[in-house]
């Protein structure tokens, strides 16, 4: 019997049926439960994945052997985001000073409070390499994670943090702030919390979203150019 | 189905394009990314190659998110060297989420409400 099942786990699809899977199950889930932010589909798959990776003995390394298809598609992914910014594009360059400005001053102000409380704790600078590209949208951060030598998985927990920030109690610091333009509003989510915030947008209004995919779209660009810039400059 | 494999094969291209050209000029950029800029960029004059490429876009960016469990099951197996340094980071990511979104969304609506009340309209 053991024999059987150990067959079945270590067979070189289990991992992606697993993950498949999880994420089917938890996303039906979060439908189920009226769509709770903190219940985010990717979160809850994550964690049963691991349980179950846990439970039958399989390893990391075996387990990335499986899902190695998922990861090749984050490339294709990453250039298919270029859609929604086409398809907001009108919209985009008629303000496109205000975007600019925005965009820049944005980035500026997010670097310099993640550079500066984590100098201010005196933390090494493997882990400044790790918290600098949590500020764009994941697929994107691997890569730059990857390129200025951080720690890919934790890049992948913090920028899904954000994430979670923007879709739990983002639109309630938005109207702390007295920011009611849906563009704005959709935009600084995009910004800051990438897809799970643009997603989050999207159920607000469709130009909201249209602006929050682009916010997440050029601001991975600006810090694609800026933070390999960034993390030779902060660290020794 | 075919059009979408087609669409599959088009992305990978101009990743791989990218690749290319991050080879040949040395940027510190992801191919992937040089690939998005590139169908931006030739997007924007042709929509017939953005219409060739929605039939997988579209469902990879519905399904983007399944593409990071991977990885986040990589950083769940390895959360010791998370807790280490948990206070810094979370005083980094929350105080960057907070800053940013207050500056994005105050800023973008000052600017959007300055041109609205100039003559041009949208």
């Amino acid at each position: 019997m053991n024999a059987v099942v150990s067959a079945v786990v270590h067979a070189p699809g289990f991992g992606l049926a697993l993950t498949l899977a999880a994420y089917l199950g938890a996303d039906a889930l979060h439908r189920r439960l009226g769509r709770p932010a903190l219940l985010a589909p990717v979160l809850v798959a994550m964690i049963a994945v691991t349980v179950v990776l846990e439970v039958l003995g399989v390893g990391y390394d075996e387990y990335l052997a499986s899902v190695s298809v998922l990861t090749l598609l984050l490339g294709p992914a990453t250039v298919a985001l270029a859609l929604p910014l086409l398809r907001s594009g009108a919209a985009l360059l008629a303000d496109r000073a205000a975007v600019l400005i925005t965009l820049l001053v944005t980035g500026t102000v997010s670097v310099a409070v993640t550079v500066g409380s984590l100098v201010a704790f005196g933390v090494e600078d493997e882990v400044l390499l790790t918290a600098l590209p949590r500020s764009v949208t994941t697929p994107v951060a691997l890569t730059v994670g990857a390129t200025i030598g951080a720690d890919t998985t934790l890049v992948v927990v913090l920028t899904l943090v954000s994430g979670v920030l923007g879709a739990t109690v983002g639109p309630w610091v938005l109207d702390r702030v007295r920011v009611d333009d849906g563009r704005a509003r959709g935009f600084a989510l995009g910004a800051v919390s990438h897809g799970i915030g643009t997603a989050r947008a999207l159920a607000h209004s469709h130009a909201a979203g249209g602006w929050s995919s682009a916010a997440m779209v050029l601001n991975a660009l600006l810090m694609t150019v800026t933070l390999p810039v960034a993390a030779a400059a902060f660290t020794g | 189905m075919p059009a979408a494999l087609a669409a599959l094969a088009l992305l990978l291209g101009l990743q791989l394009l990218g690749t290319l050209l991050v080879e040949l000029t040395g940027l510190p950029v992801p191919g992937a990314v040089v690939g998005l800029v590139v169908l931006l960029a030739v997007g924007a004059r042709h929509r017939g190659l953005v219409a060739r490429a929605q039939p997988a876009a579209d469902p990879l960016l519905r399904h983007l998110q399944l593409l990071f469990i991977p990885p986040g099951v990589g950083a769940l197996t390895q959360l010791s060297a998370l807790a280490e340094n948990a206070a810094p980071l979370a005083v980094a990511v929350v105080g960057s989420f907070a800053a940013g979104l207050v500056v994005a969304g105050v800023l973008l609506q000052a600017l959007l409400r300055r041109r609205a009340s100039a003559p041009v309209t949208s």
